[in-house]
């Protein structure tokens, strides 16, 4: 066992992001998160843990687009976390915020708090078979279990930091930040996303963040956020 | 709530979650026997195998759980893209549970065919559909007539390819279509023109230093992506020296908005500025004279034109680039070696595209990044194990003698290798002669060639269509039969990369699950059909195995051990060489060639002559635009955005939930138009609006946007389907509904940008 609890952050390059989205399918395909329809995307009642942005500036002939992909942000101050009426939205030790949908009551407080965007409501009914994927072994020997093999309507939901491949790497001994990583780190063809301890000097996102400038999102707001961004 | 009670409500739920699968369990046990392995065990399993969501092929690898696929990363060990895929490769499991798909034959009951008109299908079986299909086959090789027979190839796996390739050869058609004139094959014949390698190039991106693309979408569609995509993450930042990257393109792309520098140009202007690009070089001597002097002809020639004819000042008014910018690029890119000029459609599908090709390619030359790290590379192909020869008969003999349908390497096509959208005209006009059977294999045609209503009219008249794939796509809807085939996660097979990586791999497709439904694969549905011919066509295929796993057997046995290759799922071969000079100048001169002998020689062969001092150089003619500009003032510019999946249908909710990146949206495509344009025209952000042509008018959304030359508005491609599919049908327009009909005649490319449009509210 570790003898100290890790604090999980993660660095994106964006000089390195090309906006191809393979991290906003590979959560979908990893979490078993329900796709969208033309109208839920109208109404913007689809459900993304992890979405890539598009910011415009400039004009014609003088334009930029930036890709920014924005998953949760896990906040060392999660305004999400303080709102949250029913303690459904909490902090484990490493930092991750989680949502525990059993306590969950969807009154919608922390998707206004987030300053980010990160946080989704599930409008879909159960019975909806479309994004349901039978339930994945319990005992998985790489990967970690699987937490969402039925979802809930009704709830908010959010990224996880895919902590279910974090929880069983440290229960075998395996490399946090090296050998596991988020499926949207594993699924990025750019390698323009990392993931390890913020606190160990030696990892490679704290090895990153000494080797270049990063920002972080709206840092005026206090929140802290563990998403760190490395600028083109 | 803590941690901990978290954690004790989790366990309690696993626990309920556990007891409910031993009571089900218990409950079952009887009727069920016990697998050995014990009641815990669940088949957990990860399956080598490689993607066809596009034709780069990706090796990848299936966690299948409980036999049902889950999910789909990259196969480490493949070299190509360094282990890592697209998200093409990913939107394999909606391919896979694809609710759309066929599950049995399916025959047509309604004689009337048309866009709008219900075929009534009924499900038939096996084989009562083969035997129908052979009775027509049959029929035509009686009749001494097999040239009659079309075959039509989508994407296919390679061993499909080569299957289908054979069974013409056997059968007797010279008529074997693949859908590569309606990709890029102006940018193989400008190849081909130099270097007589009538190939797509490769690069060596992992080492170069400059990367001047024209028209490449190099992180949206240029094949092979995974592989590019993995590259811009190196060549940007994991290396000391950071990769430039200038991009020229009328479009802000999405590899224009991660390059260094946009340069939008005047659209089909681009072999006008290599031009000027090389004037520059050689008037200031950047260019690498000892590469030149030993592995060039032609250079004079090519000196004087370039001098004479394309100073920066005089292309600046062509392009619409400033002559500096234009000395600045030509400078920096003959300066900062290894450097790569990279054609892609952007450039290249215009009338004369494979002039364009041509002249940009010469760039490469001229600085000497042929065959060196870092520059042009020579992709090495697998030495997969050969097949004897197909045992012919006379009718076979005479049928392949015919002349081809699409006419390609005749007066009209000197050059090309395949002219896929002549096709739907000679059948219309049933020149050179009436076809009487066709068979689709993942083909598309009426969606994805430009005058999408000539193929709609040609599948109309053909008398029999079969169709094979595994969905019902827009041609399947004209079939009268459709076999319906496996995906590729469902099949055996053998593929290998579009050039890109240099060294040779091979990658396996093998099933990762049991086949959805009564369907089969490719392979499978030809040798059967040759075993129900009879005669030569059947003993042609006798050698190659009785099934589709033998024949991937057969032909990778030399390079692999079977179970090795299951397990690991790529082949490599041996690493690239460089400076191969004496072998990769396919010309007279055995080498690199700025007047194409090449060319000269296969204008004279169609008849054609060589009239023009021009003909067979690198130079720049003023596009020919299909609609007057008085009444059609812009362009209209089709694109293929990174989650247009090219296997014919676009059925899958992950790709359409984020299809346009850069818009932020899905679901749809848009009319993009500039900000100035759009103001003028009082056209705001959103609304409906008209993209007409002369051939037609389509109703869209436009998207104001900054990113487009002011003379053109352009559209992504993918979109329109009108077959069933919840997830495609009625989703966006079809742009190719309204693009005219027009070729680069030496390579039989058909031109997607040279048709002009007018926008108007709608």
């Amino acid at each position: 066992m570790r003898q100290e609890m890790a604090r999980w952050g993660m660095v994106i390059d964006l000089d390195k992001c090309v906006g191809c989205q393979a991290c906003t399918i590979a959560c979908k395909e990893e979490n078993n998160i329900p796709h969208g329809s033309p109208q839920e995307q109208k109404r913007r009642t689809e459900i993304y843990w992890n979405k890539v942005i598009a910011v415009s500036n400039g004009k014609y002939p003088t334009v930029s687009i930036d890709f920014i992909p924005m998953p949760c942000m896990h906040c060392n101050n999660a305004p999400c976390v303080t709102v949250c009426p029913a303690k459904a939205t909490y902090r484990r030790e490493d930092g991750i915020i989680m949502q525990d949908f059993r306590r969950c009551i969807g009154c919608k407080y922390c998707i206004v708090a987030c300053p980010y965007g990160a946080r989704n409501f599930n409008y879909k009914e159960p019975e909806e078979e479309e994004y349901h994927r039978p339930d994945p072994p319990p005992s998985r020997s790489q990967r970690g279990s699987w937490p969402f093999p039925h979802r809930v309507h009704g709830v908010v939901e959010k990224c996880t930091f895919c902590f279910h491949r974090i929880d069983q790497a440290i229960k075998e001994g395996r490399k946090v930040g090296d050998e596991v990583v988020p499926a949207c780190v594993e699924a990025c063809p750019t390698k323009a996303r990392t993931f390890g301890d913020l606190d160990d000097p030696n990892s490679q996102v704290s090895q990153l963040l000494a080797s270049r400038g990063w920002t972080r999102l709206r840092e005026g707001m206090g929140t802290e956020p563990k998403v760190f961004y490395l600028p083109k | 709530m803590t941690r901990r009670t978290f954690l004790k409500l989790s366990a309690l739920a696993g626990a309920a979650f556990a007891a409910a699968r031993i009571i089900k369990h218990l409950a079952i046990r009887s009727t069920i026997p016990v697998q050995a392995s014990g009641e815990n065990t669940i088949n957990d399993k990860w399956v080598a195998t490689s993607c066809l969501n596009c034709p780069t092929r990706c090796a990848t690898r299936v966690r299948v759980a409980d036999g049902k696929a889950v999910k789909i990363t990259g196969n480490p060990l493949s070299q190509v893209s360094e282990g890592e895929n697209c998200p093409r490769a990913h939107i394999g499991l909606q391919v896979l549970y694809d609710p759309e798909r066929i599950n049995s034959p399916l025959k047509r009951t309604n004689p009337a065919k048309g866009r709008t008109i219900d075929p009534k299908w009924v499900p038939v079986s096996w084989e009562q559909a083969l035997s129908e299909v052979c009775d027509r086959l049959k029929l035509l090789r009686e009749r001494h007539q097999p040239q009659k027979l079309l075959l039509l190839r989508g994407l296919n796996t390679i061993s499909d390819e080569d299957m289908i390739c054979r069974f013409a050869d056997a059968y007797g058609t010279p008529n074997v279509i693949s859908a590569d004139a309606l990709e890029n094959e102006a940018e193989k014949s400008g190849g081909w023109m130099a270097d007589g390698n009538y190939i797509h190039s490769a690069y060596d991106l992992a080492r170069t230093n400059y990367i001047l693309a024209f028209g490449a979408s190099i992180l949206e569609s240029d094949t092979p992506l995974a592989r590019n995509l993995r590259m811009w993450g190196k060549i940007r930042r994991e290396r000391p020296n950071r990769a430039r990257v200038v991009v020229i393109d009328p479009r802000y792309s999405v590899t224009a908005a991660k390059a260094d520098r946009w340069i939008p140009i005047n659209p089909g202007t681009d072999g006008a500025l290599a031009m000027a690009i090389a004037n520059v070089i050689i008037s200031e001597r950047l260019y690498d004279a000892k590469f030149i002097r030993n592995w060039t002809s032609g250079f004079d020639k090519y000196k004087e034109l370039t001098l004479n004819y394309y100073s920066p000042e005089r292309v600046g008014v062509i392009t619409g680039i400033h002559a500096n910018t234009i000395r600045e690029i030509a400078r920096e890119f003959a300066v900062t070696r290894p450097a790569i000029a990279w054609r892609g459609r952007g450039a290249t599908s215009w009338p004369k595209g494979s002039y364009n090709s041509y002249a940009i390619f010469c760039l490469n030359a001229l600085v000497g990044s042929i065959d060196v790290p870092g520059g042009v590379i020579y992709q090495e192909k697998p030495e997969y194990r050969s097949m004897p020869k197909p045992v012919e008969d006379s009718i076979a003999r005479e049928g392949k003698a015919k002349p081809r349908l699409d006419l390609r390497k005749t007066s009209r096509f000197p050059a090309a290798e395949v002219v896929t959208n002549q096709v739907a005209d000679s059948i219309l006009n049933d020149s050179p002669y009436p076809v009487e059977v066709a068979i689709g294999f993942n083909s598309n045609f009426n969606m994805s060639a430009p005058g999408t209503w000539r193929w709609d009219g040609a599948l109309e008249k053909v008398p029999y269509y079969v169709h094979i794939a595994p969905f019902v796509s827009e041609m399947a809807e004209y079939a009268d039969i459709i076999l319906p085939a496996c995906t590729f996660l469902e099949e055996w097979s053998y593929d290998h990369t579009l050039p890109g990586s240099g060294c040779a791999e091979v990658r396996i497709k093998q099933p990762v699950v049991e086949p959805l439904g009564d369907v089969k694969c490719i392979t499978d549905i030809v040798f059967e059909i040759t075993r129900r011919l009879g005669g030569t066509v059947a003993q042609s295929f006798t050698p190659l195995g009785k099934d589709t796993e033998g024949f991937v057997r057969y032909r990778t046995k030399t390079l692999i051990p079977w179970e090795e290759f299951r397990e690991k799922g790529v082949w490599v071969g041996a690493a690239y060489q460089y400076y191969k000079y004496d072998r990769i100048f396919n010309t007279p001169s055995k080498k690199f060639e700025f007047y194409s002998s090449n060319l000269e020689t296969r204008l004279k062969e169609t008849g054609n002559g060589v009239h023009d001092r021009l003909a067979c150089l690198p130079h720049h003619e003023d596009v020919e635009f299909q609609g007057e500009r008085d009444e059609y003032p812009l362009v209209l510019l089709t694109y293929q955005p990174l989650l247009n999946v090219n296997n014919g249908s676009q059925n899958y909710p992950w790709a359409q939930e984020i299809f346009l990146v850069m818009h932020g949206v899905g679901w749809t495509n848009f009319a993009e138009i500039n900000s100035r344009t759009a103001e003028a025209l009082g056209i705001r952000d959103g609304n409906m609006v008209w993209l007409e042509s002369p051939f037609g008018r389509i109703k869209v959304r436009a998207r104001v946007f900054h990113g487009i030359h002011p003379q053109a508005v352009s559209i992504a491609s993918g979109q329109g389907h009108y077959a069933d599919g919840r997830w495609q049908k009625g989703v966006g327009v079809n742009p190719n509904q309204i693009i005219g009909v027009d070729y680069d005649h030496i390579s039989g490319q058909a031109v997607f940008l040279n048709t002009r449009v007018k926008v108007y509210k709608a």
